[in-house]
């Protein structure tokens, strides 16, 4: 095992409720609880080694925040011990510490200095801080005429230039948009290859999965699983599913009248990779929704995309969702080994074929995402590309038909 | 046994952590009393210096109504000028670091609602600003008034307030964010306290009733300890004694009253 740098030992943490306010008063006069809690987190033990990438999963309300929030120091605990060695630096509430009335440039200084950086040591990352967030011009004025957008940048760029030992990271790999999005995803992969701890809190299973070494699944502020990413989601995704069966939503159509599927708005940005048009054709021909034969007809996905010369060739994904939402089958070209091409004018274009189309009878949906060379960072997802209503002249069950043979002796 | 150790214990940590904050978070203290400086002063021509020029210009105001104006006589003893700047420095000094704190949760809950900002260093932050300034200008009025003996010995008389404050600023800070009312009834009760302490007037000049009765003002306790302490006068023990047993009393309690209203403070704000 390598070095703990975390370690919690019975940490707990409930939110107390009073009846009245003055209850409160008299609770802090007397050190006599007035208060109902409510537990956001169980008593939890857990040690963290210096160097692992945590995944933390579970449904809304399973103490994820609150864990990383306890992690962040930004709550306290209710029970128990935590401790933690090295600096944290926490992509929660991004530029929740900013004092509105203070520039950018205080501001740089103030947060550093609450995440405990001397004079000197801002001083020296000062530079890097704002050529990060892109935001020159302005550090000099108020925080509060910044948009949101710059205020996430500069938050963002802060809490990576600070020297973390650990980062925890609340939902999202990258955060804005376009190239800021990108270039603040390859900051938290250089963290991961920099050996440096991190938490990473989020419900896209695919990227814990692809990112972590161990994975922490709460529910009700217990845990109810913990391990290897594989086998921890595979139990996560299979408990998803069984709630989801009791709570399934009905399947949306692919409405829009168009035969292509819409390009959202953010594609409209010309420094990242972006989708152009996808089509799905079945036995050739073009369609938003379909009606076609279970193992007879061939489904035929067409992405084109456009990506600039100066970042790496991007990746294609296609997934098929069922009627219930669940993810019934996907494909993607970095897992194929498959390297896309563009031509002179940066587009390209990538076919997906499913001869014999093998899923059963039922309402498929299909999606298509536009990812980083890692497969981990999402340029673009493009929502119900195409409804499939699939009908099935044989008696098979289930949800899809797999190549089989009979053997009889 | 054991309790003794507990308060022992409390006792040492009621000052070790809101006096030790400025030495484990220096850079933060400092940036946070520059930001204080910059918004009292921000586009003034004086700028920076400000907070030094205001205490002077109340002292020179002082001087010029009592010094010139009404010319008040020595009377045998020390002039009534010179009693009155080494007692009323203090007097404002004590009174604005108890005004704030009514409002030191609130002030700074933008800081600390969402992100991990170190508490204990607020009560320090509003010590230091007032600290300097005053403390600053009584030893420029002391070697001004009495010489250089007097204001070297002046150079402790604004810390050793400050220190004395401390657990009524604690609870000052608790009760102002439980009753916001207190904010504003604050700054009349220290005027009322500064009327019925001798810092306006010789100490004589009460009616004998009212003089049996300043036992129970800690405040002319302390006007009598500065003044005997700058000047050639008999130390009044039992005012120190009382002041310190007061001192003693208050540390512990306003310490964990502080101590557990930290534990909601991000709740409530």
């Amino acid at each position: 095992m390598r070095e703990p740098i975390i370690r919690l030992d019975g940490v707990s943490k409930s939110y107390r409720s009073y009846a009245r306010d003055i209850d409160r008063v008299l609770e802090i006069l007397t050190g006599k609880a007035r208060h109902q809690s409510f537990n956001a987190l169980e008593p939890l033990t857990l040690s963290v080694a210096k160097g692992e990438v945590i995944g933390v999963v579970g449904k809304n309300g399973a103490g994820k925040s609150t864990l990383l929030k306890l992690l962040a120091g930004t709550v306290q605990t209710s029970t128990g011990s935590l401790s933690i060695h090295g600096r944290v630096s926490a992509i929660l509430e991004l530029g929740a510490s900013f004092h509105p009335e203070m520039s950018g440039h205080d501001n740089v200084y103030l947060t550093c200095a609450i995440q405990g950086l001397t004079r000197p040591e801002t001083d020296e990352a000062y530079e890097a801080i704002v050529a990060f967030a892109g935001i020159p011009d302005f550090m000099q004025r108020p925080v509060k005429t910044y948009s949101s957008g710059m205020l996430m940048r500069l938050a963002f760029s802060i809490a990576t230039h600070v020297n973390p030992d650990i980062l925890i990271i609340d939902e999202a790999l990258s955060v804005g948009d376009g190239v800021f999005a990108r270039r603040s995803f390859d900051r938290i992969m250089e963290f991961r290859n920099a050996g440096k701890t991190i938490f990473f809190c989020s419900h896209s299973l695919y990227q814990v999965e692809a990112l972590c070494d161990r994975v922490l699944w709460l529910d009700q502020g217990r845990i109810k699983g913990e391990g290897a990413p594989a086998r921890v989601i595979t139990a996560y995704s299979e408990f998803l599913q069984r709630q989801s069966a009791i709570t399934a939503p009905a399947p949306q159509a692919a409405a829009s009248s168009s035969e292509a599927a819409p390009v959202p708005a953010a594609s409209t940005n010309t420094s990242v990779p972006r989708v152009i048009e996808v089509n799905v054709r079945v036995d050739g021909r073009l369609a938003k929704v379909h009606t076609l034969q279970s193992c007879e007809n061939l489904v035929e996905v067409t992405v084109n995309f456009w990506a600039p010369a100066h970042l790496p060739m991007p990746t294609v994904g296609v997934v098929i969702l069922g009627g219930d939402g669940r993810y019934v089958a996907s494909a993607g070209t970095l897992n194929d080994g498959i390297n896309l091409r563009t031509g002179a004018d940066h587009s390209g274009s990538v076919v997906l074929q499913f001869p014999d189309f093998p899923l059963l009878k039922g309402c498929y949906v299909l999606e298509v995402y536009l990812l980083c060379e890692r497969g981990l960072h999402i340029y673009e997802r493009v929502r119900q590309v195409a409804e499939l209503n699939v009908e099935q002249r044989s008696l098979e069950l289930g949800i899809v038909s797999l190549a089989h043979q009979w053997l009889s002796h | 046994m054991n309790l003794l150790v507990r308060l022992g214990r409390l006792c040492v940590d009621s000052l070790r952590v809101p006096l030790g904050a400025p030495l484990r978070h220096a850079s933060l203290v400092r940036m946070l009393v520059q930001r204080e400086i910059a918004a009292r002063t921000s586009g003034t021509l004086l700028g920076k210096l400000w907070p030094l020029v205001q205490p002077g210009l109340q002292v020179l105001g002082f001087w010029f109504m009592f010094g010139v104006v009404y010319d008040a006589g020595s009377r045998g003893g020390p002039s009534f000028l010179q009693y009155l700047m080494l007692g009323m420095l203090p007097w404002l000094c004590l009174s604005e670091v108890l005004s704030r704190s009514t409002g030191l949760f609130r002030e700074f809950s933008v800081l600390f609602a969402r992100s991990p900002f170190p508490l204990e260093v607020l009560p320090s932050v509003m010590l230091v600003i007032p600290g300097i300034v005053y403390g600053t200008a009584l030893v420029l009025t002391t070697l001004w008034m009495l010489g250089v003996v007097a204001a070297l010995k002046a150079v402790v008389v604004i810390p050793l307030l400050l220190l004395w404050c401390l657990p009524l600023l604690l609870l000052c800070a608790v009760i102002g964010l439980f009753v916001r009312d207190f904010g504003q009834v604050l700054p009349f009760l220290l005027t009322l306290l500064m009327y019925v302490t001798p810092i306006l007037y010789f100490p004589d000049l009460l009616p004998a009733k009212a003089r049996a009765w300043m036992w129970l003002n800690p405040l002319a306790d302390w006007m009598a300890v500065i003044h005997a302490g700058l000047t050639d006068a008999v130390m009044p023990f039992n005012s120190l004694w009382r002041l310190l047993g007061i001192w003693l009393l208050l540390l512990v309690p306003s310490w964990l009253l502080y101590r557990r209203t930290l534990l909601h403070v991000r709740e409530l704000l």
